[in-house]
């Protein structure tokens, strides 16, 4: 990661209305110079929207974007730093590779020879070196990909847009193209802004995620963060496997805060937040960090539930537990000839340390 | 279903049958043409071949002015339609009132010819008559000649009646086009005209010049809403038609005629062998698109 402190990109309370639908909502956000930003989000969720409006392809309905703090709200796409690589079907099939890729470079007047050179670079840069005079449609889906990427990248500006570009490849493709891409964007240092409903594929290649859902910023931080400390509800929901505990506060003191979930209390750490007794919260758990045990432990929390079924995976084994209440708890753990078989229907204690649940208010 | 395989007669009648229809279609055209080149005309025991018709049809400067007029008519009409042709499929595929749009745009279509022209006739005159009013009242003459029946009132008419053909034929074309290659076109740094110009142009200027060609041949073939509208001069459609009710049909009549079925023969042929070329062309890329694309 190369990402400096100068913001490159920021909106300020964005917001876009389609007539009464609002598909982005007052959303605040700022991407530092250099990073690999990736706006992450279920389908629908306005993330694209987001990009479009920071590229120029739309106008806000309120709220300014601003690029390099140059206020460029109402400025139209060619007018802007950014350059926009799309899902698909937007290399121009009339154009050679080569016309492609030197596209923006001919609006600009530059000479035959520097255009040739810039667009052979580009090409090598992105595994396509002597593709040039092939047709788009001589292409496969990943070098088509590729080609727009190189079009984008020669232009040299700050800020490349990407809504979706690993969206039609197959899987495969998929994961050589995110690693190539987080590649590029480490040779040539300019910040990239992607878009994707992919959890894999943000991780992959992101420095910094934010999280856009029903057109709102759910929440904003570094992968890691994202994963292991989601600090909202939602992200808890749509990153990796969690299981959710829905309970009210009873007590709180030295950091710790009692839940009680209607069938047995627990405790989880607060990390500094001030809640109030009887606030309904919830509690997240990763899969990974539940496991079975014969009894309590130290710092750990515990539960009684009912073994419901044990699914193999081949690396991992994902068990199925059922709380009084009904709730289903997801238990992954490495799969071994050593973990002990268990019934269906008997009664086992699921715990996990106190300071891997995470407290969600909101 | 036929059996084309197991006996090659009925593949070859189908075409056969195709043939005829569509010789008996054209031969009505195709028998003018051969009169008009007899130089004892129509009904005679002897054929002599002659270009001596035509030679009389093009030395008669009435009809030559006819001509003219309707080369004008035509070129005005290319000139103001298909612009608006365009411009009016590129607002189809933005707006979500599709059907409603289609609907207006069509809609001159769904009226007869000769009612249209008279609508529009009683129109003008009205507009003609409002205007003439406001001039003496304003003291201005110069509006006492607005929508006075002429060249304008004729190709407004022209321009009404062409516009719908002109925008299907542009709108088949542009379906094939991704609105995505603009946006990619302003992100690469170009102005709107610039991406229009440099990209979208080029995969739509079939439709483009197909709908200018076809635009020419109805303003050739109109008669009733110009001959409603024309004012002083007269097109070659109107000479055509007024000389076969008044004098009957001459040697001049199939030569006239003659010219306009060659003329639109060779156009329409020309589109079509070009249309079909193209089409060929991109089933190929298509069928090349179609690929399965696997893994590098």
């Amino acid at each position: 990661m190369s990402a400096s402190s100068e913001t490159a990109v920021e909106v300020v309370d964005l917001t876009k209305h389609y007539g009464p639908v609002a598909a982005v909502r007052s959303v605040n956000l700022r991407i530092a110079s250099g990073q690999y930003f990736v706006l992450l989000g279920p389908s629908g969720g306005g993330k694209t929207t987001l990009l479009r409006l920071i590229g120029g392809f739309l106008r806000p309905t309120s709220g300014k974007v601003l690029l390099h703090g140059v206020d460029v709200s109402d400025l139209p796409p060619n007018k802007r730093l950014t350059s926009m690589v799309f899902q698909s079907y937007a290399l121009f099939p009339h154009m050679s590779v080569a016309r492609n890729v030197g596209f923006g470079l001919r609006l600009r007047r530059m000479s035959d020879g520097d255009i040739r050179d810039k667009v052979n670079a580009m090409l090598g840069l992105v595994g396509l070196t002597g593709l040039g005079e092939r047709m788009p449609h001589e292409l496969s889906g990943g070098q088509q990909q590729r080609v727009q990427l190189a079009r984008s990248l020669v232009l040299d500006t700050d800020i490349l847009l990407l809504d979706e570009p690993l969206a039609s490849l197959d899987a495969k493709l998929r994961k050589d193209m995110c690693l190539e891409l987080k590649h590029i964007q480490e040779q040539v240092g300019i910040t990239f802004l992607h878009v994707t409903h992919n959890q894999e594929e943000a991780m992959t290649v992101a420095d910094h995620i934010a999280i856009i859902a029903d057109g709102r910023l759910v929440e904003s931080a570094t992968p890691q963060d994202i994963y292991r400390n989601p600090q909202a509800r939602y992200t808890a929901e749509f990153i990796g496997e969690k299981n959710l505990l829905r309970g009210r506060v009873v007590s709180s003191g030295d950091g710790v805060t009692g839940i009680d979930l209607g069938y047995a209390t627990v405790r989880v750490m607060n990390s500094g937040k001030a809640i109030g007794i009887g606030a309904d919260v919830s509690l997240s758990i990763p899969s990974e960090r539940l496991f079975l045990v014969d009894g309590p432990g130290d710092g750990m929390e515990c539960l009684t539930a009912t073994f419901v079924e044990r699914l193999f995976l081949g690396l991992t084994n994902n068990d199925v537990v059922r709380l009084a209440d009904g709730t289903d708890l997801l238990i992954r753990s490495l799969a071994s000839d050593a973990a002990p078989d268990v019934a269906q229907g008997a009664q086992v204690t699921v715990a996990w340390k106190r300071g891997d649940a995470r407290l969600h208010t909101y | 279903m036929l059996d084309e395989y197991g006996n090659i007669w009925t593949y070859r009648g189908k075409w056969l049958y195709l043939l005829f229809v569509v010789g008996a279609l054209l031969l009505p055209s195709f028998y003018i043409i051969y009169i008009s080149f007899n130089e004892h005309g129509f009904g005679a025991r002897i054929y002599e071949f002659t270009f001596d018709w035509y030679r009389i049809v093009l030395g008669d400067t009435m009809l030559v002015a006819s001509l003219e007029w309707t080369g004008y008519l035509a070129l005005g009409t290319v000139l103001a339609a298909v612009p608006m042709a365009l411009l009016a499929a590129k607002f189809y595929k933005r707006t979500r009132y599709k059907v409603a749009f289609v609907t207006l745009m069509l809609s001159p279509l769904f009226v007869p010819a000769d009612i249209m022209g008279s609508s529009l006739l009683v129109y003008f005159k009205h507009l003609n008559a409002f205007f003439r009013s406001l001039g003496q009242g304003l003291g201005a003459d110069w509006l006492s000649t607005w929508f006075e029946l002429g060249f304008i009132t004729a190709l407004i008419g022209q321009i009404v009646y062409t516009m719908p053909y002109a925008f299907i034929i542009i709108l088949i074309t542009m379906s094939r086009y991704r609105e995505q290659q603009t946006e990619a076109a302003r992100g690469c740094g170009a102005t709107a005209w610039q991406a229009f110009w440099k990209v979208e142009f080029p995969q739509i200027r079939v439709g483009i010049f197909s709908s200018c060609a076809f635009v020419i041949i109805l303003s050739f073939n109109e008669a009733t809403r110009t001959a409603l509208l024309k004012g002083g001069f007269d097109t070659f459609s109107n000479v055509l038609v007024s000389q076969m009710l008044n004098v009957g049909m001459s040697e001049e009549s199939y030569a006239m005629a003659g010219t306009m079925s060659i003329v639109s023969m060779v156009v329409i042929g020309a589109i079509l062998v070009y249309s079909m070329a193209r089409a060929e062309r991109l089933e190929r890329v298509a069928r090349a698109k179609a690929e399965p694309v696997m893994s590098e």
